[in-house]
């Protein structure tokens, strides 16, 4: 017999695979949450994802339940609202939740449950402060806008096992600290940027975004970084022509979201004027600008005269070690099909 | 000097199953050898030692409120300005400390040889106000006594401690005879007859001592109340893994001491307990969690444990004493498995429980001190004997800690479901007008004088009474306090211990407490009295761990039974 569970009165069948959370999202059903985060699965401990279930006298945290058969969950009832209002107040009032300057003005889990509760300004405020940290590279880290979801911690300490990013003291005092307590300029980060890509609100951002663009502005585009073999998949935050960031795309292979530093920030080299754009043939000891096809031609007749005169050996192919496979299987077959020559080898080998 | 910390940081290694656990006692062993300082290079070496982060020892180091990543002074002056200290006049005692040494709490004298500091329960409520300096205590003391103990110190000297209160002991089981210099040794103990349960035991079946302590029904003396025999079925069958006992020794609850009274003065009971119920568990190796405060105790205990091991008594069984780093969180059994994994003692999400999945994902049971001391009685005398002992579905002897505005302050072995007023009248009696009474430790409701009376003091009877019976920590409260100022102190604990993990208990904790703060100061307006009561009301189950509720539902007896006291205090 099948199993099945009631959200809402709507029927679902279950598979024992699929938490409660996941089933009501695949079904257009809203509830809000903020630790949670698919990739690292539930934390609960933000509980602003709670909900009633019939027979179990305390909510329940719907992104750590999973679901037995016959169970009868309301998502939207009084006492859940009222609930999940004080959790989301809660976080408003503590830090500077000023969504004008904010960077993920548009594009924050926080501000998304706020709406969604109909909350307006905090019912009651928290003076209590921490400085920015701006003395990564890439990275800013405002403690005024991070809720403690531990999201970060967990990307940097299991996702890319860069073991920077903890929590540091308890209670209302419990903030996110790189190695012992260091600015992140200081510490052992390696600015991948997978905490900043794990961050639910304003807290981790993109230092050469800042001021760049709204999330409604921005296109998106979906690419391939041109750094290295692995072949990351990259989603580009473009306003008009310009890159305002970059995100690895998640559930895609092969990086799954991840992104090292240079894929992540080190994009500015394509706006760079001294970038070639078109091949280049040295006329009378200067380069000229030329069209690829002048360009294959004259590798293509040179190639022909040295083997004409000297035999296929002595041509020797190098190829770059950041190249895919196929780039490379081509390469080799150009070497030992098309020109003859067992002489082929990588960059990455001297 | 380096080799010599290797080698201690290597037997520390060994004692545990598992690197990581030593994570705290290197950090203890490294802190004290450096002048109680865990610097930057400390945290390197620990790194070092376990194979971790420096961010996961700096984490665990700032968790734990006795790791000191700052420089403290030679001598670290701890108040316990928590709320038995309070009812005590700890204040005071602060207040002359600020003054005689120049500095304000949390401050350095210039000389180095001072820091002062305010801090949370200790558990001594019976003997306050008290100092912890470095990590000794100094028990009820006074303006002058301070004054010498300053001088004292001053000159190189410590002076005795004073640890004295009252001590009744109606049932003779958990408690023994402290006078007797020798009490705490193994040939006292079996003078008595210790031991003897154990040998019993021993010829028994597991199976058999299960059932024997299911029968007599123990009910968790944690707090809980959960039967202990029942716990122990839970674990699974036919399972290869290894099991692990853990005792709880935290006594992190306010208002509580009544276990540092069987482990300071009577611990080869505890021993011999903690050896029949890993026999009958099959537990091969056991572990002591005792707070980080009561270091000298698990001094005793250590002691008491070497001395039966060479006596016999422990073929069966490991017992290794864990030190706490000063953190009430690790009371709550998941938060004290992370501990000892060597982690941050956040509480973990439950299911899956302890008993399938506890310490290194084995199965585990967590019971308390005084649960696993009346298992000798048990197996010694039988089921029925217990049972002879209290009320019906509330057997067995409890140990009563009394504080606050009693006259005798002090300890109370008495059978479970004795009258309140009986345990009072040994205490000497209220000091002055009783305004109310909390009488499970800080995390119950308190009940007003007419709600306290004719209460028997078992589990049905307080949760009858809409109160709780906890740990059995009574701490009486006359008609010189504040209720919000009571309120206040109450919450600023919880605030402190709460691991920050879920937003209600982290971020609720800190907001009643602003608004306290608020209303005591004279800043506070009407609404907030709503709001902190409109907190309470959502914050009571919300949480992750047990812990929100803990201040969720004394807060909110506090100002719904004491309005007025919050009303005169926003009128003006
Ligand atoms: C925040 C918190 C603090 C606790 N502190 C203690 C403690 O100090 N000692 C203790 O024995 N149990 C404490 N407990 C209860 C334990 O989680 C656990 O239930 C108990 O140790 C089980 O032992 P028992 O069944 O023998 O009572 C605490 C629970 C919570 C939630
Ligand atoms: S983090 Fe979110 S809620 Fe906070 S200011 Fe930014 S957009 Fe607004
Ligand atoms: S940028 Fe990468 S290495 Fe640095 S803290 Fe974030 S996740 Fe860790
Ligand atoms: S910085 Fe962001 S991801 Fe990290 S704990 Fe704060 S809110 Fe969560
Ligand atoms: S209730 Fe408090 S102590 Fe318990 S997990 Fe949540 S924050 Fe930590
Ligand atoms: S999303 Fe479920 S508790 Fe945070």
């Amino acid at each position: 017999m099948d199993k099945k569970i009631f959200i809402d009165g709507r029927e679902f069948a279950i598979d024992g695979t699929k938490t409660v959370l996941e089933i009501a999202r695949e079904n257009g059903i809203y509830i809000p949450s903020l630790c949670y985060l698919k990739k690292l699965g539930p934390a609960s401990m933000c509980r602003v994802c709670v909900v009633e279930v019939d027979g179990i006298r305390n909510l329940q945290t719907s992104c750590s339940l999973m679901p037995t058969d016959g169970m009868k969950i309301t998502t939207g009832s009084p006492r859940v609202i009222e609930a999940r209002k004080m959790v989301v107040n809660l976080l408003l009032a503590n830090g500077n939740h000023n969504c004008l300057i904010c960077e993920r003005n548009g594009d924050c889990e926080l501000q998304e449950a706020a709406y969604n509760l109909g909350i307006d300004i905090p019912a009651f405020v928290v003076p209590e402060r921490e400085e920015k940290d701006e003395s990564a590279a890439f990275i800013i880290r405002d403690g005024n806008k991070c809720i403690q979801c531990g999201r970060c911690v967990e990307a940097c300490n299991r996702m890319v096992v860069n073991e920077v990013l903890e929590m540091g003291n308890r209670g209302g005092h419990t903030h996110v600290i790189c190695d012992n307590d260091l600015p992140m300029g200081a510490s052992s980060c390696v600015q991948c940027g997978e905490c900043v890509q794990a961050c639910p609100v304003g807290a981790l951002y993109e230092k050469k975004g800042v001021g760049k663009g709204r999330p409604w502005e921005i296109r998106k585009v979906r690419t391939t970084c041109p750094y290295c073999g692995v072949g990351c998949q990259q989603e580009l935050h473009l306003k008009g022509d310009q890159i305002v960031r970059i995100k690895g795309v998640e559930g895609a292979q092969p990086n799954d979201g991840h992104l090292c530093v240079k894929g992540r920030y080190g994009y500015d080299f394509i706006y760079s004027k001294e970038r070639l754009t078109t091949p280049l043939i040295k006329k009378n000891g200067k380069f000229e600008e030329a069209s690829w096809d002048e360009a294959l031609d004259l590798v293509a007749n040179k190639f022909k005269q040295i083997i004409k005169e000297s035999g296929p050996d002595a041509i020797a192919g190098v190829s770059c070690a950041r190249s895919i496979n196929e780039d490379s299987f081509y390469m080799q077959k150009l070497f030992r099909a098309a020109i003859g020559t067992n002489n082929i080898d990588h960059c990455a080998r001297t | 000097m380096d080799k010599q910390n290797d080698t201690m940081i290597k037997t520390i290694i060994d004692r545990y199953p598992k690197k990581d656990s030593a994570v705290m006692p290197v950090m203890q062993y490294l802190q004290k050898k450096n002048n109680n300082r865990l610097d930057d290079r400390a945290v390197e070496t620990a790194a070092k030692a376990i194979g971790c982060s420096k961010g996961k020892i700096y984490g665990i180091a700032t968790y734990y409120t006795m790791f000191n990543t700052q420089p403290v002074g030679k001598y670290h002056l701890q108040v316990d300005t928590c709320v038995p200290g309070f009812l005590q006049g700890a204040d005071e005692i602060l207040a002359h400390l600020e003054k005689k040494l120049g500095i304000k709490t949390g401050e350095t004298t210039k000389d180095g040889m001072f820091t002062l500091s305010a801090v949370q329960d200790l558990g001594s409520c019976a003997t306050g106000p008290v100092i912890q300096v470095n990590d000794r205590y100094f028990e009820n003391m006074t303006v002058k006594k301070t004054d010498v103990l300053i001088d004292a110190l001053k000159s190189g000297k410590e002076p005795e401690n004073d640890p004295s209160m009252t001590v009744v002991s109606k049932c003779n089981i958990l408690l023994n005879d402290r006078t007797k210099k020798d009490c705490r040794t193994l040939a006292f103990y079996k003078g008595n007859g210790g031991y003897q349960s154990l040998k019993k035991a021993l010829s028994m079946k597991p199976d058999e001592i299960v059932a024997e302590v299911k029968e007599a029904g123990i009910r968790g003396r944690g707090g809980a109340g959960f039967p202990a025999g029942t716990k122990w079925t839970f674990l699974p069958k036919n399972d290869s893994r290894p099991v692990y006992l853990i005792c709880n020794a935290d006594e992190g609850e306010p208002g509580t001491f009544k276990d540092r009274q069987i482990m300071e003065f009577n611990p080869h009971l505890l021993v011999e307990g903690i050896a029949i119920s890993s026999f009958a568990l099959n537990a091969k190796k056991s572990f002591i969690y005792i707070r980080g405060e009561f270091d000298w105790i698990a001094d005793i205990l250590e002691a008491a444990i070497e001395e039966a091991k060479k006596d016999g008594q422990l073929n069966h069984v490991d017992i290794v004493v864990h030190r706490g780093g000063g953190s009430y969180v690790c009371g709550d059994e998941t938060a004290q498995i992370e501990s000892l994994e060597g982690k941050r003692g956040n509480p973990r999400v439950k299911p899956p429980f302890p008993a399938n999945f506890g310490l290194y994902g084995c199965p585990t049971v967590v019971n308390n001190v005084e649960t696993l001391s009346c298992v000798p009685y048990v197996i010694q005398n039988g089921a029925a004997a217990f049972q002879k002992i209290g009320v019906t579905n509330n057997f067995g002897p409890k140990i009563f800690g009394v504080s606050g505005h009693v006259n005798k302050p002090g300890i109370f072995e008495y059978p479970m479901g004795t009258p309140l007023k009986e345990i009072l009248e040994a205490a000497g009696g209220v000091k002055g007008k009783m305004k109310g009474v909390i009488v499970g430790g800080l995390s119950v409701a308190i009940l007003t004088a007419k709600e306290a009376e004719g209460l028997n003091m078992d589990y049905d009877s307080c949760n009858k009474a809409g109160t709780a019976l906890g740990s059995g920590g009574i701490m009486v409260v006359n008609d010189t306090v504040s209720i919000p100022e009571l309120a206040l102190r109450t919450i600023e604990f919880y605030h402190h211990e709460s691991c920050g993990q879920c937003v209600p208990c982290r971020e609720g904790s800190l907001v009643i407490e602003h608004k306290l703060r608020d209303i005591v100061e004279g800043r506070g307006k009407m609404e907030d009295i709503d709001l902190i009561l409109h907190l309470t009301k959502n914050i009571k189950g919300l949480t992750l761990c047990p812990t929100g509720e803990a201040f969720a539902v004394p807060i909110q007896a506090m100002v719904s039974k004491f309005r007025p006291e919050f009303e005169a205090l926003v009128k003006k």
